[in-house]
């Protein structure tokens, strides 16, 4: 391996759905494994909280009761709830993670998200004490955000730990931090070759989002787990967006901004000092 | 203003070429991350067609091989190696299961994509050096990180399914 101190680490768990990679270097063996195995659990942790899967999830429990009453939330959902809001707020909707009904209708999230299909993320209150309150029916899926954030937690987790170089890449969502360059090969979901001119990356972040991963037929249409939240229709073109950003979380959430509002994205891109790349197959 | 979005046409390509591999951990790497400084003795088992039948049944996960790749955690608890194949990837993995059954920790040993045929990288180099003239890119050595292709982890999902049921009905005592 290239590394220039110490030994480098690589580790590979199925977690968030995929695999997630993570190597470091900087360190003696035996702290860099904590490190790394530290990293992991901060991913586990964020899974735990904010999947939208298991019932006993923290999410789980937020979209049962917050239109009852108000929910308190842990530090990390209410962090990235706030994230999430603002990026909705600021792209007038294209990101929206109130879709989640119109996944459960498509068979893509658990049957009973469908009935709470009743507003969207201007219905999201976020109250002092870290209490989420709902002024409508609604179910949140942070699928679009979360594992973003996970990796930037792990991302944390590891320069806590003192190593010098990390790289956290959660199936194609990822973040580098340290003094070196890292070259990253982008990839559309339709062809197994990436491409041969690599992503620069330094202290930053990449995600993607393509509807070609799970782009499906379901009663006649074709849906995917991208939802146009203008007009709540999938988004089925073969295109993958991938946006580098500073941080992981706003990577993840400006895919679907440019996804969904082109013309709008050019602008958020700017104010977040992030770029866009568009494979079209 | 410049644009901040770049369009990439990408090629269609007869996608037959394995597109990334990486080897995490061997055996006893993945004993000592998954259960350190622990005494391991091999005890491989090999399921007889009942036992086999009744995993199947228990996880609804196909059993591929009755052949167990097992260790025993002197302090209690099992290490298995298991594999799992999708349709592109080939995923070698060991579980830590504690002594009362439930799960220590997943730890990918070995990843591989393949999409077709086994391709010797030999050949596979001069194929994809001729189509992409000039690029440096080449398999595993230099590609680290892809970022773009989500592949779902839904297969060793289920191989922990069949390796809980394998433990339910066959180790646990």
């Amino acid at each position: 391996m290239n590394s220039c101190s110490g030994s480098e680490l690589r580790r590979c768990r199925p977690l968030l759905g995929t695999f997630v990679e993570i190597a470091a270097v900087g360190l003696d063996a035996a702290a860099l494994a904590r490190a790394v195995d530290a990293a992991f659990a901060s991913i586990e942790c964020v899974q735990n909280l904010m999947s939208v899967h298991d019932a006993t999830s923290e999410l789980s429990r937020v979209n049962a009761e917050a239109f009852l009453l108000p929910v308190k939330v842990s530090d990390e959902t209410f962090a990235v709830l706030e994230r999430g809001l603002a990026i909705a707020s600021e792209s007038a909707g294209a990101f929206d993670f109130t879709i989640a009904p119109v996944l459960a209708s498509w068979g893509l999230l658990p049957a009973q998200l469908r009935r709470r299909a009743g507003g969207d993320w201007r219905d999201v209150n976020l109250l002092r004490g870290r209490h989420v309150h709902f002024t409508r029916p609604l179910a949140i899926d942070l699928g679009g955000i979360a594992k973003g954030f996970a990796v930037d937690a792990a991302i944390t987790t590891l320069r806590e730990q003192k190593v010098s170089s990390a790289t956290v890449n959660a199936g194609g969502d990822l973040r580098v931090f340290g003094p070196e360059q890292s070259r990253v090969h982008l990839r559309h979901p339709d062809s197994a070759q990436p491409l041969s001119n690599p992503i620069s990356l330094r202290n930053a972040a990449l995600a993607s989002s393509s509807p070609c991963l799970t782009r499906k037929q379901w009663r006649g249409r074709t849906v995917s787990h991208l939802v146009n939240p203008a007009n709540r229709r999938a988004v089925a073109n073969r295109i993958s967006v991938t946006v580098r950003a500073r941080e992981c979380w706003l990577a993840d959430a400006l895919t679907k901004v440019v996804l969904n509002a082109p013309m709008l994205a050019d602008r958020l891109l700017e104010k977040h000092q992030a770029e866009a790349f568009i494979l079209a197959a | 203003m410049i644009s901040r979005i770049t369009w990439v046409t990408v090629a269609a390509s007869a996608a037959v070429l394995p597109a990334y591999a990486a080897t995490y951990l061997n055996v006893a790497q993945a004993q000592q991350a998954i259960f350190p400084g622990a005494k391991l003795r091999e005890s491989p088992l090999k399921l007889t067609p009942e036992q086999r039948k009744a995993i199947e049944k228990t996880s609804g996960v196909k059993v591929r091989t009755v052949e167990l790749r097992l260790w025993q955690v002197e302090a209690g608890g099992w290490f298995i190696v298991d594999e799992v194949i999708g349709k592109h990837e080939f995923i070698t993995y060991a579980l830590g299961l504690n002594a009362d059954g439930s799960v220590q920790q997943i730890e990918v040993m070995d990843y591989r994509e393949n999409y077709g045929g086994e391709v010797r990288k030999s050949e596979w180099r001069a194929q994809f050096a001729g189509k992409k003239h000039g690029s440096k890119l080449k398999l595993d050595d230099d590609i680290k990180s892809i970022s773009g292709a989500t592949l779902s982890c839904r297969h060793i999902t289920e191989g922990v399914k069949r390796l809980l049921a394998t433990y339910e009905l066959v180790l646990r005592k």
